[in-house]
């Protein structure tokens, strides 16, 4: 079981793991079967959308903001209830494929993936595009250190 | 929302799928039941294969409705800094 460590460091802000939470890079682009079906049909297949996924513990699904999908051109396939502070909402799924480049992770089929409304940058300019939740997490090794400001992951 | 039709016709149909369904995701494109499928990947793979870019409904038989819960990102504390 490969193992990869992540130290949450910054110049201007020094130690930064409590601020920001556990931060991996991470790649979402079109699935197989749409990239499959643009190559066929010769239309040019969108770029993936880097960013960061911040690992979320206490999320049950792995969610990813909906503009990434709209960048990529990918249609919702299903919708679901979203518990909110202000009561039950819908939420749209989409399919998606994610790579995380610092694992050695590479498209990973990930069928049902809730969009929301959740980018936003930490203060060291790092764009958060993902939460990853235990339907991810069921597969990894998560270790959260908090006084060396570094999280270890192992796939 | 799209899907308005597909949705409609899966909660029209639950009742019947849920008896020799249950587990396997429907596929539904406007008012047409293609079938269902083992996982969701075939049923996206069918459905981009017929369909392409067009809206389409993967949906999993179920007794339980899914809901999505994650209590940080609902309270709005996922970048609160106290």
């Amino acid at each position: 079981m490969p193992v990869f460590n992540f130290f949450h460091w910054s110049e201007k802000l020094g130690r930064t793991l409590n601020e920001t939470g556990p931060l991996v890079s991470v790649e979402i682009a079109i699935p197989t079967a749409l990239k499959q079906h643009l190559s066929e049909k010769g239309i040019a297949i969108p770029p993936a959308v880097s960013g960061f996924a911040l690992v979320d513990t206490g999320a049950f699904a792995t969610a990813v903001d909906e503009s990434v999908f709209v960048s990529l051109g990918v249609s919702h396939i299903d919708e679901i209830t979203t518990d909110t502070a202000h009561g039950p909402a819908t939420s749209k799924v989409f399919p998606a494929n994610v790579t995380f480049p610092g694992m050695n992770v590479t498209d990973m089929p990930m069928e049902r993936v809730v969009g929301s409304k959740l980018k936003w940058k930490t203060r060291d300019e790092k764009e958060i595009i993902m939460l990853m939740g235990r339907d991810l997490l069921q597969y990894f090794l998560l270790v959260y250190n908090g006084p060396s400001s570094d999280v270890t992951l192992c796939y | 929302m799209a899907l308005e039709k597909e949705l409609a016709l899966f909660a029209k149909m639950k009742p019947d799928l849920l008896k020799n369904h249950e587990g396997k995701f429907a596929l539904i494109h406007g008012e047409e039941f293609l079938g269902t499928y083992d996982s969701a990947e075939n049923a996206y793979a069918e459905g981009v294969k017929r369909f392409g870019r067009e809206a389409f409904l993967v949906k999993k038989v179920s007794q339980q409705e899914e809901v999505y819960r994650n209590q940080a990102l609902s309270l709005g504390l996922m970048h609160a800094r106290l």
